[in-house]
């Protein structure tokens, strides 16, 4: 075979070419939450009927505000849940729910050779089994879910190598967070991309979930890793097959049929931290803030050429988000939050509620609860600025989330992008560390 | 299809959809009562639009929309009045949106959006593709010809509703073979 797995398993799902370059594109499962859906449900009620291509492909999470902050938030809930009820359609919902990215995975609703799409830009998520799977807009959503397609340009593919091995304290964030700065944050705009090379080889699924989350971030249609024994063996006792995912297991081939081959060394990747407003403006710990930067970014960051962060106080962490809210990221901070005390209000946010279990057998709850961290229930919680733990005009916040937008996580709030490790050693100092605070606290060798 | 009208311009790389829309405001179920919020979630944009208020033609900096998938973004600048987008590249699920709510989103390369930001007034002819700027500069640009079938409103699902019966077949010669 000569396309890539990409083109492949795209090939595979192309009901009908359409003119200009676009496909008519067949979505195998839709994923449905409180935000983004409610709208495309009501239009299509009310222009087509009650009807619903096939709602057993439909999984329903309330998750971005849950349980509700006030009557808003309650209605977009109560919406949600009624409109999978009335159509059969599952629903994860209060106390048995969790970021849709995080408990598609973990209750099987993503396979490898799968396509998936949601309106929520993080869907690329997904991508890590192996499967297609990309955000949309809500009428794009309310298509998928009326007609089981969705109306895309097929993307180019772009190969990101990942050689090497990575090396504490850098973890997947950084390599996600080293893509999106190679690559710039609209530089994968038009690619889907395929990550491969021994670093990812060597990554768990949850590290996969890290590097796809972010391909967004560089504006890429989405991103995914080829499956392999790491993928079957997470999946094994989650879900169904899907009907020819052994085929995509097997798939060999797509060498040089790449538009564009961008090579990262693992060996050279160190802990990151954004100084700006957009996940590619980012620097190794512990440098300066670059005299090229964005005066439009560090004015609203409230910072000059040349500063080093660790000298700027900071105002809250963030531990949680689909980015960083899996068990091995809450192992990470607890590792480091363990006999120690949190400097700021620390807010740790497990995935989902069957990570809130496993983090509460190991004892995570209680390292955190004695380090002055509080433990929340599974939410997107304050990463979109919609609940607990909203920044006001000029707080700084060290989070393990996915965008340092202006305004993201309240008006006038500032972010910082780092790994779960990063942003535990921030909470227990109180501000960034330098390379050589990070090193004491982790244990690990001193980054270079 | 014609627009004219006053142009607001903003020229920033990047504007993302937290900052079109900032996600507090995101609590709907249906589209309505976003317009007021428009630009909220930087104060820079804020204030550009606050003194052009009846501008309905914006003109901004590349990769326009990039971020998050709310189609809210698309919504608010609908319902504040706004009928065309002119950038040097949209982000692709913005650009979707736009397309599915009646914005017309135009690219233009570097020159074509200096003139355009610099007008006080456009006209646009949508059928022909062409922008023309108060003092007579006329710039040719590209819909995607499906998608332009779709502004007219409510076009996308119409036409996928149509496919559904070919859909259908697809799937079940899928699961045969």
């Amino acid at each position: 075979m000569s396309g890539t797995y990409f083109d492949a398993l795209w090939e595979a799902h192309v009901v009908e070419s359409l003119p200009d370059g676009n496909d008519l594109f067949f979505i195998d499962r839709v994923v449905a939450h409180e935000i983004t859906t409610p709208p495309g449900a009501i239009q299509i009620e009310r222009e087509f009927g009650d009807r619903l291509y096939d709602p057993s492909a439909i999984v329903a999470v309330n998750d971005h505000v849950s349980p509700a902050n006030d009557a808003a938030t309650a209605e977009q809930a109560r919406h949600l849940r009624g409109w999978a009820k009335r159509h059969g359609i599952r629903l994860y919902d209060v106390g048995d729910n969790g970021i849709c990215h995080v408990l598609i995975p973990e209750r099987g609703f993503v396979r490898p050779g799968m396509t998936l799409a949601c309106g929520d830009s993080h869907t690329c998520t997904l991508g890590a089994f192996g499967a297609i799977a990309f955000g949309v807009g809500t009428t794009a959503q309310a298509g998928a879910m009326l007609a089981g397609c969705v109306v895309v340009k097929r993307p180019a593919v772009m190969r990101v190598r990942i050689t090497g091995a990575l090396r504490p304290p850098a973890t997947a964030k950084d390599v996600a967070l080293t893509v999106v700065r190679t690559l710039g944050a609209a530089g994968a705009r038009g690619y889907a991309i395929e990550y491969i090379g021994s670093a990812v080889d060597a990554m768990s699924m949850g590290e996969r979930m890290t590097l796809c989350n972010m391909a967004i971030e560089a504006g890429a249609t989405t991103g995914l890793v080829r499956p392999d024994a790491t993928t079957r063996a997470y999946l094994h006792d989650r879900g169904e097959p899907y009907a020819d995912e052994e085929r995509w297991f097997a798939y060999a081939g797509g060498d040089g049929a790449y538009a564009r081959t961008v090579e990262i060394d693992a060996n050279t990747i160190v802990p990151l931290v954004t100084w700006g407003t957009n996940p590619a403006q980012s620097m190794p710990l512990g440098e300066q803030v670059p005299a090229g930067a964005s005066g439009d970014a560090l004015a609203y960051m409230g910072l000059q050429p040349g500063e080093e962060l660790d000298a700027f106080e900071i105002d809250q962490v963030f531990i949680g988000s689909c980015t960083n809210s899996r068990l091995h990221d809450l192992r990470a901070a607890a590792q480091i939050l363990r006999g120690r005390r949190v400097q700021v209000p620390t807010i740790v946010t497990p995935g989902s509620q069957a990570i809130k279990r496993a983090a509460e057998s190991e004892g995570l709850h209680d390292i955190f609860a004695d380090a002055g961290a509080l433990w929340t229930h599974a939410s997107c919680g304050p990463c979109l600025g919609m609940s607990m733990g909203v920044l006001a005009q000029g707080m700084r916040c060290v989070s393990t989330s996915n965008r340092n937008f202006p305004g993201r996580m309240g008006a006038g709030g500032r972010v910082h992008l780092a790994s779960p490790v990063v942003a535990a050693a921030a909470a227990v100092l109180g501000r960034l560390p330098t390379p050589a605070q990070l090193a004491e606290l982790t244990g690990d060798a001193v980054c270079a | 299809m014609r627009i004219s009208g006053k142009v607001l311009a903003l020229p920033f790389d990047g504007i993302d959809t937290d900052q079109i829309i900032p996600a507090m405001h995101l609590t709907v179920i249906e589209p309505g009562g976003l317009g007021r919020f428009l630009f909220t979630g930087h104060a820079e944009l804020a204030a550009r639009l606050a003194a052009a208020p009846d501008s309905s033609i914006l003109v901004a900096g590349a990769d326009f929309g990039c971020g998050s998938s709310r189609e809210h973004a698309a919504w608010a600048l609908r319902e504040r009045g706004f009928d065309a987008v002119i950038a040097p590249s949209f982000a692709r699920i913005f650009l979707e949106n736009a397309y599915n709510n009646g914005l017309v989103p135009i690219v233009l390369d570097a020159p074509g959006i200096a003139m355009c930001a610099a007008s006080s007034t456009l006209e646009i002819d949508v059928e022909s593709e062409t922008v023309v700027t108060a003092s007579g500069e006329r710039f040719a640009f590209t819909l995607d010809p499906l998608r332009k079938s779709f502004l007219a409103g409510g076009g996308y699902l119409q036409y996928l509703n149509a496919k559904i019966p070919s859909i259908r077949a697809w799937a079940a010669a899928r699961v045969a073979s």
